[in-house]
């Protein structure tokens, strides 16, 4: 009988071994430790290697719902740091996504616009 | 009727924005300079394109001319009609430019532009309840009028008073970012950030660039390890492992806790043949609190040392 703990050590064994180089430099430079992999300030970091692997399908899984283009979503994960892939696994949803073309005079919008939904004012006709 | 209304509502809301613009006091920017980069590129944008073309921008205005459309692919998300800030400071890397995080001062924003390089900042012109994301790029501003100059939206030369710039930028949480070019510091150079940045440019980038990033580092913090070991594994993988051993070497005498940089440099050192002194560095290392990975590479790092395929060919000037 093995104990709970031991599976989930037995897991941990696996998927570390089933992780190459994320976070390392490419087979061509086998063996040398990658920068990142120094500068890195996770106090997990026992967490790291595994968290990494589950980052890394989640933002592909996402990027596939959110309507990114197959071809280059390998592309956009590959210019990913691991604590940049972390991120966005984590808060792909709800992460600030720039892209509204308002200018100054959208403030004022805004405002007659609250005005309005508040009952203060009723300039937005219905009929 | 409905005129005097609208008469009463444009009142009110002009007070509502004369009382806003009112609230605080005091000059916001300290700077007393004016600074215009009127050559900054300009790609007024399409419907939510704003990412994309703000990224142009600063691409541009380093010498990397391309256009939102080929940007689209690499940091737009249609599925939330924008693109997020982890992906605009990752794409630089993929045209040999980093993207460096600027500190969240509007005197940061100014000391930028002094050093001849605009701001790509995120705005958020909505409520906290209803935000409103939006990617400019600041091309100037002026001390004496309070003033920031911005490359936004389809508006080529926005003027923005510095209270309402500052006002959106701090509803985004004042994020911004430049674009460096391999070699070139950010003004006022915050270490950990820039090393952070090199770092994440490092895998995607030539030796050579990576090498110039990191060399910037080591130039303006001679004492730091990281800084050393990244201009090392730069050298070592141009095959310049003389160099590599200097770097490495240096790292972990600043830092003898530094257990990649003595990884690395037992790994040069099998490439200088040294295998004697390769063996003395991996044995140095305590490996029983590292993390798994760090463990792994280095038990692959001896085994290496320990396979016998590299023989004993430690010329004296090998030994930086």
């Amino acid at each position: 009988m093995i104990k709970p703990s031991k599976w989930r050590a037995a897991a941990v064994a696996v998927l570390a071994v089933a992780v190459t180089n994320v976070g390392f430099l490419n087979a061509a430079q086998a063996g040398i430790v990658a920068t990142s992999a120094i500068v890195r300030t996770d106090r997990d970091a026992n967490l790291a290697t595994i968290r990494d692997q589950l980052d890394q399908s989640e933002v592909k899984a996402q990027m596939e719902k959110m309507g990114v283009d197959a071809a280059s979503i390998d592309q956009r994960i590959a210019a990913l740091s691991d604590s940049e892939l972390h991120s966005l696994a984590k808060q792909m949803q709800d992460a600030p996504a720039g892209g509204d073309a308002i200018a100054v005079i959208g403030v004022v919008f805004l405002v007659l616009l609250i005005l309005e939904l508040v009952g203060i004012i009723d300039i937005f006709k219905k009929t | 009727m409905a005129q005097r209304r609208r008469a009463a509502s444009l009142v009110l809301a002009a007070c509502v924005l004369i009382l806003c613009g009112c609230a605080s006091r005091g000059p916001v920017m300290e700077s007393s300079a004016a600074v215009e980069l009127a050559d900054t590129p300009f790609f007024p944008q399409d419907a939510h394109q704003c990412g994309p073309a703000a990224l142009a921008t600063v691409l541009g205005a380093s010498h990397i001319a391309i256009t939102p459309e080929e940007l689209e692919k690499r940091v737009y998300l249609p599925g939330r009609r924008g693109s997020l800030q982890v992906e605009m400071q990752a794409a630089p890397r993929a045209y040999a430019r980093l993207g460096y995080p600027v500190n969240p001062e509007l005197a940061d924003i100014t000391a930028q532009l002094d050093a001849g390089r605009p701001v790509l900042v995120l705005h958020n012109y909505g409520l906290p309840m209803w935000p409103r994301w939006h990617y400019a790029v600041v091309v100037g501003y002026d001390g004496p009028k309070q003033q920031l100059l911005l490359r936004s939206g389809k508006v080529q030369r926005q003027v923005l008073s510095a209270r309402n710039f500052m006002r959106a930028w701090d509803n985004a949480d004042r994020w911004g970012m430049v674009v460096l070019m391999p070699g070139e510091l950010p003004a006022a150079a915050d270490k950990e950030r820039y090393l952070e940045a090199a770092a994440a440019f490092e895998p995607s980038a030539k030796p050579k660039d990576a090498w110039a990033a990191f060399d910037a580092a080591v130039r303006q913090w001679p004492d730091e390890a990281v800084a050393r070991v990244g201009r090392g594994t730069a050298s070592y993988r141009d095959k310049d492992y003389r160099a590599a051993a200097a770097d490495y070497r240096a790292a972990v005498q600043m830092d003898a806790t530094q257990v990649g940089a003595r990884n690395n440099l037992a790994m040069t050192l099998l490439e200088l043949g040294c295998v004697a002194e390769a063996r003395r560095q991996v044995d140095a290392i305590d490996s029983t609190t590292l993390d798994p990975r760090m463990r792994d590479e280095i038990a692959d790092t001896r085994q290496q040392i320990d396979d016998g395929t590299h023989r004993e060919a430690c010329s004296p000037g090998a030994q930086p």
